[in-house]
């Protein structure tokens, strides 16, 4: 029992796993676009970004963990940290573990974006379009539930709502309500000629 | 009597004082090496541009990161009411670049950039035909770069934004100037009166420089006496001399006046009964929650409104944000909105709210510390003025605001 325990929270932390990112790579594509309204103030967006994010690596966590310790798949801790080192389905695990370790990167200059400076924080940002559909690929080469209605159906709607959050920041562009004063103000403060 | 040792020599209104007279009367910049540093610990300077930082820790840190550092001569003096850099520039410009040319012999610096104000025109030309007569290679190679008259265009990090690509706004942090700042070398960005007492220090020592102070105050400091005095203007004070000591320098002022602004726009008002026994120091201003800053000493008088003025001070503060930061620059313009209509249209509760609670949210939360300081501003002047704030009638002309309103 307790083995199929396991066996069935990986699945069930793997799919919960999916969702949770999904919501934060939306909220994460809209951020940019400032969207608010009396009843959604500006912060609720990057806050809930922040927050569920931090969830979900409880959720990948765990999915790991109940993995690597199942008895019956022997995967190993090595092959939760090294990529295509697992003798079992060794192309889509390592993919996930690389999914895994981008999200860690992403988490960790996040946590210390102080430190890390905006620029290296922003660039690392960028590779959540990497990480994203590396674990989705994952979740469908490898799950065990991969083409169960269900588990499908939850999978494109998950591609479809990321997809069409990123087609909408595409259309709308970033509106950056600094852009003219910031403007104005390097104008006043340029001197390209010095004595 | 203050002994005086920036503006000592002679008179200010003769202008800058020339090579010749100024070796004739301190003798020529002595060569120390790397215990000046240690010369500089023991005097305890701190650094005079605003923030009071230990110079001598600066420029350990400087010393201690590779490359060749870069020093930059700080005399942008952004702030409205500060005149001492201006006038310490204008009349003993040698002082200035001897601090300059010891601190690019002490770290090695392969660079010595002068920073002055664009619209300091004689610290300019006093600080340009210094450099013209200086023989020391060091200082012949030196650049006078004029500095944008915005209030940021002081802070190191927008020195340095300013050198490297020609605009003068402030750059998060890390990594700080002196770590990585001109082209990425350790740079030295020291206001021009720090470089004045570190060029005395090297000559006379740090027990000397300690020789001069009043309660514990350790040497000179240049404040500029401003608002409504009967002769503003700068004076040298030995520190920790008191605010009454101060305006008694500046011709004696009305016992009735309202408030003190001590530090200038960055700094903190203070109820002119209570500001008369403090003592102008770094030290012991920080130990009541209160800072030198650029050493500027405010009046506000009896007819002066002090909402008004906060007012007027938060919408250029607002104006000065170079709006990289949403809070600062929405969050201050949010602040200077409620000051305004609580000064034009008269108290309310609900802006009285707003300014508490948004003072506190604004803090920390910019590249630079632009929104902290303004927002300390603000909530001394809430404190300050906590009576007329929560009294202030509205005003009938649409106009109506400043020192003759209330």
């Amino acid at each position: 029992m307790t083995d199929q325990l396991l066996w069935y929270t990986t699945r069930a932390a793997g799919a919960v796993s999916l969702v949770l990112l999904t919501a934060v790579v939306i909220l994460g594509v809209l951020s940019a676009l400032r969207f608010k309204t009396a009843g959604w103030p500006g912060f609720l967006t990057t806050g809930l970004h922040r927050n569920l994010a931090l969830v979900t690596l409880v959720f990948l966590a765990l999915h790991i963990v109940t993995a690597v310790v199942d008895p019956f798949t022997h995967l190993g801790w090595l092959s939760a940290i090294v990529p295509f080192s697992s003798y079992y389905r060794t192309f889509w695990l390592g993919l996930g573990t690389i999914a895994f370790e981008l999200l860690a990167a992403i988490v960790v200059t996040s946590l210390l974006r102080e430190y890390v400076g905006h620029a290296t924080w922003r660039v690392i940002h960028w590779l959540t379009y990497a990480a994203w559909p590396i674990g989705v690929v994952h979740g469908l080469g490898t799950g065990t539930d991969a083409w169960s209605p269900w588990f499908f159906t939850l999978t494109l709607v998950c591609v479809a709502a990321v997809g069409f959050a990123v087609a909408y920041r595409l259309v709308a562009g970033s509106r950056d309500p600094l852009a003219a004063p910031r403007a104005s103000f390097r104008s006043g403060v340029e001197r390209k000629s010095e004595q | 009597m203050t002994r005086l040792r920036l503006l000592a020599g002679p008179d200010l209104s003769l202008g800058p004082e020339r090579l010749h007279a100024h070796v004739e009367r301190l003798g020529p910049t002595p060569v120390l090496g790397h215990s000046l540093i240690d010369m500089l610990e023991a005097s305890g300077l701190t650094g005079r541009g605003g923030a009071s930082f230990p110079v001598a820790r600066k420029w350990r840190s400087v010393a201690r990161h590779r490359g060749g550092p870069v020093v930059v001569v700080n005399g942008a003096e952004g702030e409205p009411q500060s005149l001492k850099d201006r006038v310490l520039m204008s009349t003993r410009p040698h002082l200035v670049l001897d601090g300059a040319l010891l601190a690019a012999r002490t770290l090695k610096a392969s660079q010595v950039i002068v920073y002055v104000g664009e619209d300091h025109r004689e610290a300019r030309a006093a600080m340009a035909g210094a450099l013209a007569e200086r023989p020391d290679p060091e200082l012949r190679r030196a650049r006078l770069v004029a500095a944008p008259a915005r209030y940021v265009a002081g802070e190191s990090s927008a020195a340095v934004n300013l050198l490297d690509n020609s605009i003068a706004s402030p750059m998060s942090k890390p990594p700080d100037p002196h770590e990585a700042g001109v082209g990425d070398a350790p740079t030295l960005v020291q206001n021009v009166e720090s470089l004045a007492h570190v060029s005395l220090i090297a000559r006379y020592g740090a027990e000397w420089f300690k020789s001069a102070g009043r309660r514990g105050g350790a040497g000179t400091v240049l404040i500029t006496v401003a608002g409504a005095v009967p002769s503003p203007g700068v004076v040298e004070i030995e520190a920790g001399t008191t605010v009454r000591e101060v305006l008694d320098m500046a011709g004696g002022v009305d016992p009735a006046s309202r408030a003190v602004l001590i530090g200038g726009y960055f700094g903190t008002w203070v109820d002119f009964a209570a500001a008369q026994d403090l003592a102008l120091d770094p030290a012991a201003l920080r130990e009541r929650g209160l800072g030198l800053g650029c050493g500027v000493v405010g009046v506000i008088s009896s007819r002066g409104c002090g909402v008004c003025e906060t007012a007027r001070i938060m919408r250029y503060l607002a104006g000065e944000s170079s709006a990289q930061c949403g809070p600062c620059f929405f969050g201050l313009r949010a602040l200077a909105d409620a000051c305004g209509r609580i000064a034009d249209k008269g108290s309310n509760a609900d802006d009285l709210a707003r300014l508490h609670r948004w003072a506190r949210d604004v803090r920390g939360r910019g590249a630079c510390r632009h929104p902290d300081g303004a927002a300390m501003f603000l909530q001394s002047a809430l404190q300050t003025f906590a009576p007329e704030f929560s009294t202030h009638p509205a005003h009938w002309r649409a106009n109506a605001g400043g020192r003759d309103a209330a």
